[in-house]
């Protein structure tokens, strides 16, 4: 069992910061993982891309995808609504304050989430990328809560130390807008 | 006591730092760095690492000033790392090859930007006549048993030894776990310098020239460097490594290392399963090159694709091995990104495919 | 007492009594005769011996006339690139700490190719003593410019004599590592007199002890007769040491060491 996600944005919104999140929680959960990381020499407004993939067995993906279950929108200057290297049939979630769903046609499944406006609505507004990676691990079960804060936490910078809390309540956030259509879409 | 012993837990590892833990794991106490690209983050990670662990790591003032006091340390007895990307891998070639030639072990991390340090590694730009043992990892789990071996080699046969990493290795992050490797014991150091043979007439010397002391006269540069020769024979002979898959009856085998024989791997599992006859030949030792692995390997093969990251380097000893030299073929090709600091599109499974692909529909 | 007359021969055979050949030499020199290095070589030799450190030294020798004494010299020791001594005595130092390690380095070695070298390991305090033999010359291939030569000193490199228009100037390392902090003593001296040969191997010791107190790294320049180098017979070489050198690179303590202080 192996699964990828592909998760786009630009500098800023935390893309990296998702991925690798992602990635240790199911490492801590006992899970190989994988990420892979893209991004331009700017520091905010710049292309920013990770890749990761998760598997109960040493991973056999390549560090540059070729074909991914699932992808995770942020922003779509960079990547278009639908990343080219989605599978046909894949996961996509998208952020829908910035990300129009009506752009994103295709066999895939869609989700859209409005993570930047929630994210300022609960007050956390450099969370959203966390807000929504708790809603794609509630929906895809990939890693759980517990495991994603801990994550969180451990890869805060000391610098950035004092946003552990604001940036626990996105995770929550994310995963309690799921709703039961969503879940039910999913599992398909 | 079990006598099993419990498997180290998975870590999620960025490539450089699961590289400087494995060498932390050989018992590496010393290393030196100058920050370049993407050889940084070992740097970076050897230098929070190693006073932990009671070793020293000095951010140096240039690769040639680091390299030199790798040297120094590694004449202690003690092991010593240094590394950098090709480009400062340059300007160390005149210590490698003195290390080469007193017989001092080092391993050398070319973090490189792409494969296009391959003759730098296996050619070599030092001067007299030594080789340099280089293992060249397709990924970060391999990477971290290279480290191991490339330390038990160096003191096994006193030579430097080389890690060909690149930024995919360096920059991605793998869940590892950090075993150790089961190596053979090493008979102990006691040509290495701690002072302690001072006064006492059997005092030691470190010198390419070998011309011992006066009162304990040497085998000289004529014979010491013929010794050497006979020395990079016998590894050569008995350290090649190589990985080879469905090669038994396949009428195309890829040829690839490092990273691009990971991406090869999977383009040419695919193809198999799609019904291609067609196998797969990694060399994971660049210097010795395995030759007579690679003969065998492509005996009866109607095409050799050979694909590396570079204007053709690898394929000059592929041709040197392969039995029908015609039958040999570049799909490889210089690949770089826009600032020049890794690899550019060629590096991708579609494009690796359909260059493949291309070369079966051509009449061999 | 026994009165010794010396107005006729003695009546006993003469006898070796003492050796005064260091036991620390394997064998002659095979450098120049009027060489001053062997007579640098001879008092570093002797001080270890007399502060009991010949059993945790460790020698770092570069490349010149000087390289070859690591075949007479019966110490640990390596012959290393040139230029590059104080990085392999810090690689040295910072993993056996207990030893003494020095480095011995002629002008072209240190201050041409080393001179990076031999500032960073001085600014990085690291606790190693190097020695320069300085002569003003490349001697071991044949008497080319350093960047020690002084002005007007004839070289194969610069035959009409050095001319600041067209060579540039002396650099006089010393002085520059005596400004950087994480030094911990650095001195001149020469041995082309009984008086300098004196005063060398004071200074010398007191740059191991230096080194033993952890003061940082010390220095201790040699100036070196190379009558060779320098189209001078032996003889001349001392004098011509003086005459020459000793204006440019003055004798004495150009950085004393911390008072009182043990590192």
């Amino acid at each position: 069992m192996e699964r990828s996600v592909l998760m786009v944005g630009i500098g800023g919104q935390g893309i990296q910061l998702i991925g690798k999140t992602l990635a240790l929680a199911a490492t801590e959960s006992g899970l190989n993982a994988m990420l892979a990381a893209e991004y331009g020499g700017e520091m905010r407004g710049g292309t920013s891309q990770a890749t990761a993939v998760v598997g109960d067995g040493p991973i056999r993906a390549l560090p540059i995808l070729p074909r991914t279950d699932s992808a995770i929108v942020m922003h779509d200057k960079f990547s278009g609504a639908v990343p080219e290297r989605l599978d046909a049939d894949g996961f996509l979630m998208l952020n829908s304050s910035i990300v129009d769903p009506a752009k994103a046609e295709g066999d895939h499944t869609l989700v859209s989430l409005p993570a930047t406006d929630m994210a300022r609505e609960i007050d956390a507004p450099q969370a959203a990328g966390l807000l929504m990676l708790g809603a794609f691990c509630r929906l895809t079960g990939i890693a759980d809560h517990d495991h994603l804060v801990a994550a969180m936490t451990s890869l805060l910078p000391p610098y950035r130390a004092q946003h552990a809390e604001t940036n626990s309540r996105a995770l929550a956030a994310g995963a309690a807008a799921v709703s039961e259509r969503d879940l039910a879409a999913v599992s398909v | 006591m079990s006598a099993v012993a419990q498997p180290a837990k998975l870590e999620l590892l960025e490539g450089t730092t699961a590289i400087a833990r494995a060498a932390i794991l050989s018992d590496c106490r010393f290393f030196t760095g100058y920050p370049m690209s993407p050889f940084t983050g070992l740097l970076e990670s050897m230098s929070d690492l190693m006073p932990k662990s009671g070793g020293s790591c000095v951010n140096v003032e240039s690769e040639i000033e680091g390299v030199n006091m790798t040297l120094g340390a590694a004449a202690t007895g003690a092991r010593a790392a240094t590394g950098s990307c090709g480009q400062g891998v340059a300007l160390m070639q005149e210590a490698i090859a003195e290390a080469s030639l007193n017989e001092t072990p080092i391993v050398i991390f070319n973090m490189a930007r792409n494969q296009q340090d391959y003759f730098q590694c296996t050619r070599g730009g030092g001067w007299g006549d030594y080789r340099t043992l280089t293992l060249a990892p397709k990924d970060v789990p391999e990477a971290v048993e290279h480290t191991q071996l490339l330390f038990h080699l160096a003191d096994k046969y006193r030579v430097p030894t080389i890690l060909y990493g690149d930024p995919l290795i360096a920059q991605t992050r793998v869940g590892v776990r950090l075993q150790p490797l089961d190596l053979p014991a090493l008979p102990p150091k006691d040509w290495a310098l701690d002072g302690s043979l001072g006064g006492t007439g059997r005092s030691r010397q470190i010198w390419t020239w070998a011309l011992g002391k006066r009162n304990a006269p040497g085998p000289g540069p004529d014979r010491h460097w013929q010794e050497l020769a006979e020395k990079f024979e016998s590894m050569a002979a008995s350290e090649q490594r190589w990985e080879a898959q469905h090669v038994d009856d396949a009428e195309t085998v890829v040829v690839a290392f490092g990273s691009a024989g990971k991406f090869t791997e999977y383009v040419v599992d695919e193809l198999r399963e799609e019904g291609h006859q067609i196998g797969h030949f990694r060399p994971i030792t660049l210097w010795p090159f395995p030759g007579e692995a690679l003969a065998e390997a492509t005996r009866g093969a109607r095409r050799v694709l050979v694909f590396e990251l570079n204007a053709g380097q690898m394929i000059e000893d592929v041709r040197q091995f392969a039995d029908d030299r015609k039958a040999i073929r570049a799909i490889g090709g210089i690949s770089s990104a826009d600032s020049g600091l890794s690899f550019g599109p060629l590096l991708d499974a579609p494009e690796i495919r359909g260059r493949i692909i291309a070369a079966l529909k051509e009449e061999a | 007492m026994d009165v010794v007359t010396t107005d006729r021969p003695p009546g006993q055979e003469a006898s070796k009594v003492a050796e005064a050949y260091p036991s620390l030499l394997l064998g002659d020199h095979s450098l120049c005769p009027g060489c001053g290095e062997p007579v640098a070589l001879r008092i570093l030799l002797e001080t270890l011996q007399e502060m009991d450190l010949v059993q945790k030294t460790i020698a770092v020798v570069g490349h010149g006339c000087y390289g070859n004494f690591v075949q007479i010299i019966d110490l640990d020791c390596t012959l290393c690139l040139h230029g590059r001594a104080p990085a392999s005595a810090t690689g040295m130092k910072r993993m056996r700490p207990e030893s003494v390690v020095f480095t011995m380095q002629g002008d072209g070695d240190m201050v041409n190719e080393g001179l990076a070298e031999i500032v960073h390991a001085a600014a990085r305090g690291e606790n190693i003593t190097c020695i320069l033999l300085n002569n003003g010359v490349f001697g071991d291939t044949g008497g080319q410019q350093t960047a020690t030569t002084v002005i007007g000193q004839r070289t194969k490199t610069s035959l009409e004599g050095r001319d600041p228009a067209l060579h540039g100037h002396p650099i006089q390392i010393a002085d520059i590592i005596a400004g950087l902090d994480g030094v911990g003593y650095v001195a001149r001296g020469a041995v082309g007199t009984v008086r300098g040969v004196a005063r060398t191997k004071k200074m010398i010791r007191e740059a191991f002890e230096s080194q033993l107190a952890g003061e940082g790294l010390s220095l201790v320049e040699i100036l070196t007769m190379c009558p060779t180098g320098w189209f001078v017979t032996a003889p001349e070489g001392p004098d011509y040491l003086g005459e020459s050198m000793e204006s440019v690179y003055p004798m004495g303590e150009l950085r004393a060491r911390p008072n009182g202080e043990a590192g």
